[in-house]
């Protein structure tokens, strides 16, 4: 099929659409209260996040549930060398620190990188999910270092120029700027010769190696690569917090992470800003007291429901509860019903947009040519 | 490439119980194009597994113009000038026809850092060895993050290495007859296109030995025709020695200058194929004695 060049505007637009969103997503916070730009700091941390995750299981094709453990390592690298609590508190410059949590999380990504490597599929998972859960034992355990459960508290922000990184709209710049750049290096790790051998390594590990493929070594690169932007990820965190504690470590954030990705589009970076905002915006929106202020409007719904509720009851008396106020109405979906929302969503988008919402163009074209290719000579093994 | 002698000497091949090759002993001399036939499961693509090293033989050696291979791991003997296509086509089904070279050509995009071909390694590495990749670790680390920074500051170098590989399989996917499907996804491509892009993405590997494993199954005697010119034209201009499992007979004996057969992972008969033709051990090991000389399909 001949290609049609297409009419030059739109290549403009192509060239620049990146730089343009990032423009103005950097409007945001002259728009938007306080707490709107912390959740959009939380949305920018859990995109870097992503997009990590996004190199080990989009690109490589290497399933990691244990994601979490890179986070951690670059958060108690912040932590340990900054917290006034830590016995190992070095008052180091976070500058200096950041590229120290980097290279401790890579190499804790080649820790679990180098015994997992002749394992495939679930077994992969299984073991990282494994690795994730030791970390955060370890956290627990050795509290002689880490202060175990009671956490380190009171991490230094970071200065920029002799300018305090301290309001969240600082803060929300700053995650912007990591996400930037991390979004910049994934794409161009893509689209070079370490990309395509990732992506070979996906498709057919065995005959990635027998195409001069050296899979042990970019099966670790990948590893590492994720790793380093995990440790990123904690490094930021820990500073924007102040306060890091094993209970922020837990499985969960390793499955939000996977859930963002697999969401948003696997290998698609659009789609990790799409799922980050989907599943770390919402839930902290529905926590706003603004929105429970409007969701008390909704009281006569409640009435009603209640009512209703109350028709049933007297039918068949048992103790069937009432309907809490309207106003905690979105807090209690954001706590108590978000992991079913979570997955039932995550079952949604299998089932109906397996690419996910927003996929590489890569992505679109395999699942759009799944019914209409000629019929599948292709075998992948 | 100058095309490479291949020496088999005794190799085996058991899987707990089962023989799968017994002393195969072999010599195919540079630039000849071998044919390897035999009937279902004689052990046919369990050689090209132990040559590629997909598996490890459990006996005998394998010699590259000289050099030893077995027992190297695929990527270095694919570094050494073995390159195969597959029987059941393993393409990477969701890249474009051009990555799918590009992926052939890796090790011959100079991106900085070079690639660890531990080619000095013992031949058969202590457990401890394959382990843990010891050997070249902090080497293949510092490649890697030399590799990594180029990808993402693109320095001139890399882009022109880049965008001579890109040249370079644009001009082997014409030397097949793929040129304007670059852009397309392996999977999309007709199956006769297939087996030729499979073709053009070993060749990027720049093989002296060249292992085809029937690359004719499911062609019509047109497309099968087209294929054995391409086969002659291949070991000619691209100057590799070829080694094809075949079934379809009148490509075999229309394209080989010698031929092997195998029969429950042994050695039975080798030579011409005239020879081979008229040799009563071979007609046996097929059963239908007149299915060679109909010079139809032999296979049952």
């Amino acid at each position: 099929m001949p290609d049609t060049p297409a009419p030059a505007w739109a290549r403009t637009a192509l060239r620049i659409r990146w730089p343009l969103f990032v423009a103005l997503v950097c409007l945001l916070p002259f728009a938007l209260s306080d707490v709107w730009v912390q959740m959009l700091v939380f949305v920018g941390l859990f995109i870097v996040l992503g997009l990590g995750l996004n190199v080990v299981v989009g690109f490589a094709g290497l399933l990691d549930l244990g994601y979490v453990a890179f986070f951690a390592a670059g958060a108690y690298t912040m932590g340990l060398l900054t917290s006034p609590g830590s016995p190992i508190d070095s008052g180091l410059n976070f500058w200096l620190i950041l590229p120290l949590g980097v290279l401790i999380a890579s190499g804790v990504g080649l820790l679990l990188g180098l015994p997992v490597l002749p394992l495939r599929g679930d077994y992969l998972a299984i073991v990282t999910l494994g690795f994730g859960e030791i970390i955060r034992l370890f956290l627990i355990n050795r509290d002689d270092l880490t202060r175990g459960s009671q956490g380190l508290s009171a991490i230094p922000r970071p200065e920029l120029f002799g300018y305090r990184i301290d309001s969240f709209t600082a803060w929300f710049y700053f995650v912007i700027a990591a996400a930037v750049l991390v979004g910049f290096c994934t794409a161009r790790l893509r689209d070079s010769r370490i990309g395509r051998a990732w992506e070979a390594i996906r498709e057919d590990e065995d005959v990635a190696a027998a195409m001069g493929v050296n899979t042990t070594k970019y099966k670790l690169l990948a590893f590492a690569t994720g790793a380093a932007i995990g440790g990123l990820g904690g490094v930021i965190y820990a500073s924007f917090i102040g306060f890091i504690s094993p209970a922020a470590f837990s499985l969960q954030v390793s499955i939000d992470v996977l859930a963002i990705v697999i969401i948003g589009g696997m290998g698609s970076t659009p789609g990790v800003i799409l799922g980050s905002l989907i599943l770390i915006g919402i839930p902290r929106i529905l926590q706003f007291r603004e929105t429970g202020d409007f969701l008390a409007r909704l009281e006569w719904l409640r009435d009603g429901l209640n009512g209703l509720i109350g028709a049933v009851d007297a039918a068949a008396p048992g103790s069937i509860g009432r309907l809490p106020p309207a106003e905690t109405w979105g807090a209690q979906l954001a706590d108590d019903t978000r992991f079913i929302i979570f997955g039932a969503l995550l079952v949604m988008v299998m089932v109906l947009r397996p690419s996910g919402l927003w996929p590489s163009t890569r992505r679109r074209l395999e699942f759009a040519h799944e019914e209409s290719a000629p019929p599948a000579p292709v075998t992948a093994a | 490439m100058t095309p490479a002698e291949l020496v088999v000497d005794g190799l085996g091949m058991q899987f707990e119980g089962l023989t799968a090759l017994a002393d195969v002993t072999l010599r195919v001399p540079a630039g000849e194009i071998h044919g390897l036939i035999g009937p279902n499961g004689a052990g046919k693509t369990t050689f090209f597994n132990c040559l590629t090293g997909f598996y490890r033989p459990t006996s005998g050696a394998i010699y590259l113009t000289g050099q030893r291979i077995d027992g190297l791991p695929p990527h270095v003997i694919t570094g050494l000038g073995v390159a195969r296509t597959f029987q059941n086509i393993r393409l990477f089904a969701n890249m474009t026809v051009l990555e799918n070279v590009l992926v052939g050509e890796h090790q011959h995009i100079a991106v900085g850092g070079t690639d660890i071909l531990s080619t000095r390694r013992p031949v058969y590495p202590t457990a401890i060895e394959r382990l843990l990749i010891l050997r070249g670790f902090p080497r293949a680390a510092v490649n890697g993050v030399i590799e990594i920074a180029g990808a993402i500051v693109r320095p001139p170098r890399v882009r022109a290495a880049e965008a001579a590989a890109v040249a370079r399989a644009r001009d082997l996917l014409a030397a097949v007859g793929l040129r304007g499907r670059e852009n397309d996804l392996a999977r999309n491509l007709p199956y006769g296109d297939q087996r030729r892009l499979e073709i053009a993405r070993a060749l990027a590997t720049r093989p002296s030995l060249l292992l085809l494993d029937e690359p004719t199954a499911g062609m019509n005697p047109q497309e099968a025709g087209a294929m054995v010119s391409l086969i002659r034209r291949i070991r000619d201009e691209f100057a590799t020695t070829v080694i094809l499992i075949e079934h379809q007979m009148r490509v075999v004996m229309g394209v080989c200058e010698n031929i092997t057969v195998l029969d429950y992972g042994r050695k039975i008969a080798e030579g011409p194929p005239a020879a081979i033709q008229r040799n009563p051990t071979v007609i046996e090991a097929y059963l239908g004695t007149r299915a060679i000389q109909g010079g139809g399909h032999a296979a049952p």
